[in-house]
């Protein structure tokens, strides 16, 4: 069982006043691709929250949530540019629209379980690509598409630099991504978080206590996919460029390994998930310059491949602390 | 007259075509099933290997196209010797006789495969002690991310030339009612066909087959009568490695070796173990040799499928299959009790 607090604890509330700090200092101190590159780490948490959803509270494996984010970002550019929508109402469309087609995908999940639906997400996962390459009118086929539309600050925004627009666009995603923080911690306290939660634990149960599963597993999906389209909708407002190669089958794994890494269950996982892979990835960059170290240069070398890192830690972390980063502190282990 | 578009001139002929291919083009018919069984036969020995590991654990290896690949790298680095423009090929230099002939080295990456298989049930699966599907499912996907980058990293993502096992040139196939049957397909067929009778003849004849069968039927009730459970999975997770490995190695030839070459067969193969049912050996068999004439004969067929997309029919088939009869067409149905 894992449960979720009610009430924020005070390492949480020392956690959130250190990250709201490290949140508000950051446009002071970076230039405009730094800036650019951090709220695109920031928007990422979508996406491994999205997994943490349908995995770590509605106990329902997930391996492709790329694909997920993929129709989020294809579904906005459409949005913005062929229908020539206003940005607001384009992202969350094309939110929904993701999480309309996690519902398609939640409806086998109600009489797959288990390994199979983790089978057959990895599937989708891997389908993905060549999928979006069959509707090049929307996808831009192999090459991508650019979106003309840019989301840029209104009037009343002070300056009107590059810096001043990329302070702009980096607040409005840390707004949306606290937001929607903010709002699953909610739901997954509710009623329905915890019908959720009773699903994943014994379905059959839950079904004795009249929760409807078709209905809970569907929307769990649902929701779990509109927050990794939401993550696809920001990168849009951050680069407005979208194309099938960056959703290989291995970003869907990635995100599902911070899942994991950072922890199930917990809505501090899903942060954790993306600073450790932020961490890997600079901790990488920087000793991938070593040379003539021979073997052990290529060891390092290895490290900057933050996919090795994290299928390494997966494992790892599957041994020693089943409940991930977020539940180190946590003596008990989840082995039956 | 409106002057018709390219479209819908393409549209007229492909419709033309899939008539007239259905009414009387048996031949091109004949050759595409030929062309299809090659990929058949890889699906059913990946699917085989999925199946052996599943049988008996109730677990699905994801990394076993992964390890797969790593194995005809290890094939490929003994065929090619040390080079200094394989980084990872520097081990070659200690194995005497290297470069090797090209069964040899098959042979000699089938056992590296059974071996990597047997340690990695080991070291990874036999700790965790029957843990959740969660579990073991983020073990076998932790394999997969970081087999995959470690290849990556040792012999770069480039796509390499891997030397076809028969002979593969343009005249060499047999010609049956005018369609050509590869040597090549014909040589793959007789190698898995040989193969699966030794797996036969191993469980049916041997100590460690009736071991291994007793296993697969009952892990706790295998151990009451004196069965080293945990040895036997290990065999188990070795010979399904060795399949894999054979697998990798027959197919790297038409789908160049590279890291994530087996990701869009593992699904095939996936498919092909849910369509026979998982824990059916002849249904692996059976379900490749469908989904493999289906990744070939749909796309031919349906024009909005086409050759990129052939990889959904498959997809399709596996959701659907789970959600009718999640045993698939020969495997045991499952009884849920709570």
């Amino acid at each position: 069982m894992i449960g979720a607090e009610q009430r924020v604890s005070r390492l949480s509330a020392f956690g959130i006043a250190v990250l709201c700090l490290g949140l508000a200092v950051i446009p002071f101190v970076t230039t405009t691709t730094s800036l650019r590159q951090a709220s695109q780490i920031i928007v990422s948490v979508l996406a491994v929250l999205g997994v943490n959803v349908a995995t770590g509270y509605g106990g329902m494996i997930s391996l492709g949530h790329g694909v997920f984010v993929g129709v989020g970002a294809f579904a906005t550019g459409y949005y913005v540019d062929d229908l020539s929508m206003p940005w607001l109402l384009a992202i969350g469309l094309g939110a929904a629209t993701a999480g309309v087609s996690g519902a398609l995908v939640g409806l086998p999940a109600l009489r797959i379980k288990g390994i199979h639906l983790a089978l057959v997400t990895l599937g989708l996962a891997i389908v993905f690509r060549p999928l979006s390459k069959r509707f090049p009118s929307i996808t831009g086929g192999v090459s991508g598409r650019s979106i003309e539309a840019r989301f840029d600050a209104p009037g009343w925004w002070p300056g009107d630099t590059r810096m001043a627009s990329s302070v702009y666009r980096y607040l409005f995603c840390v707004l949306v991504v606290l937001l929607a923080l903010w709002a699953t911690w909610n739901v997954v306290n509710s009623r329905f978080g915890r019908s959720m939660r009773a699903l994943r634990d014994n379905d059959t149960a839950a079904a004795v206590y009249g929760i409807d599963l078709v209905s809970a597993r569907v929307t769990t999906f649902a929701v779990s996919a509109g927050l990794a389209g939401l993550c696809g909708a920001l990168q849009v407002v951050l680069v407005p460029f979208v194309s099938q190669d960056k959703f290989p089958a291995q970003e869907s794994l990635v995100i599902y390994a911070s899942a994991v890494v950072g922890g199930l269950g917990t809505i501090w996982g899903s942060v954790l998930g993306v600073i450790a892979r932020t961490a890997v990835g600079k901790v990488g960059d920087s000793v991938a310059g070593f040379d003539g170290l021979g073997p052990i240069g290529e060891f390092f070398d290895l490290l900057d491949e933050s996919a090795f890192v994290f299928g390494l830690g997966l494992i790892v972390l599957t041994f020693l602390f089943p409940r991930g980063l977020a539940g180190i502190r946590r003596k008990d282990r989840l082995r039956k | 007259m409106a002057k018709a578009t390219p479209e819908t001139q393409l549209r007229s002929q492909v419709l033309a075509t899939v008539t007239l291919s259905f009414v009387m083009d048996y031949v091109l018919l004949l050759q595409r099933i030929f062309d299809a069984l090659f990929n058949s036969a890889i699906y059913s020995s990946l699917a085989l290997a999925l199946v052996i590991i599943f049988r008996s654990t109730g677990l699905l290896n994801f990394a076993q196209g992964e390890m797969a690949t790593f194995t005809a790298y290890i094939a490929f680095v003994l065929l090619s010797g040390p080079q200094p423009r394989l980084t990872g090929g520097g081990l070659a230099g200690i194995i005497p006789g290297v470069p090797f002939t090209i069964p040899l080295a098959i042979i000699g990456a089938v056992i590296c495969g059974m071996v990597a298989g047997a340690a990695t049930e080991r070291a990874l699966i036999r700790p965790l002690g029957g843990a959740s599907d969660l579990a073991l499912v983020n073990i076998t996907i932790g394999l997969l991310l970081a087999v995959n980058s470690l290849m990556a990293q040792w012999w770069g993502t480039g796509p390499r030339f891997f030397p076809a096992v028969f002979p593969s040139g343009a005249g060499q196939h047999f010609l049956i009612f005018g369609a050509r049957l590869r040597y090549s397909t014909v040589g793959v067929w007789a190698i898995l066909l040989s193969v699966l009778v030794l797996l036969v003849l191993l469980l049916r004849h041997t100590r460690a087959g009736l071991a291994f069968r007793a296993v697969s039927i009952s892990p706790s009730n295998a151990e009451l009568v004196g069965i080293r459970v945990g040895q036997t999975l290990m065999y188990g997770w070795a010979l399904a490695s060795g399949f894999g490995a054979l697998a990798a190695c027959l197919s790297a030839n038409s789908v160049l070796l590279e890291p994530s070459m087996m990701l869009r067969v593992l699904v095939y193969a996936f498919a092909a173990a849910t369509l026979g049912g998982l824990d059916s050996p002849k249904g692996a068999l059976v379900g490749g040799l469908i989904i493999g004439l289906s990744q070939t004969l749909i796309p031919a067929y349906v024009p909005f499928i086409g050759f990129e997309l052939s990889v959904l029919p498959a997809l399709l088939s596996m959701i659907v299959i789970l959600l009718i009869r999640p045993a698939g067409l020969f495997g045991t149905k499952r009884i849920e009790r709570v």
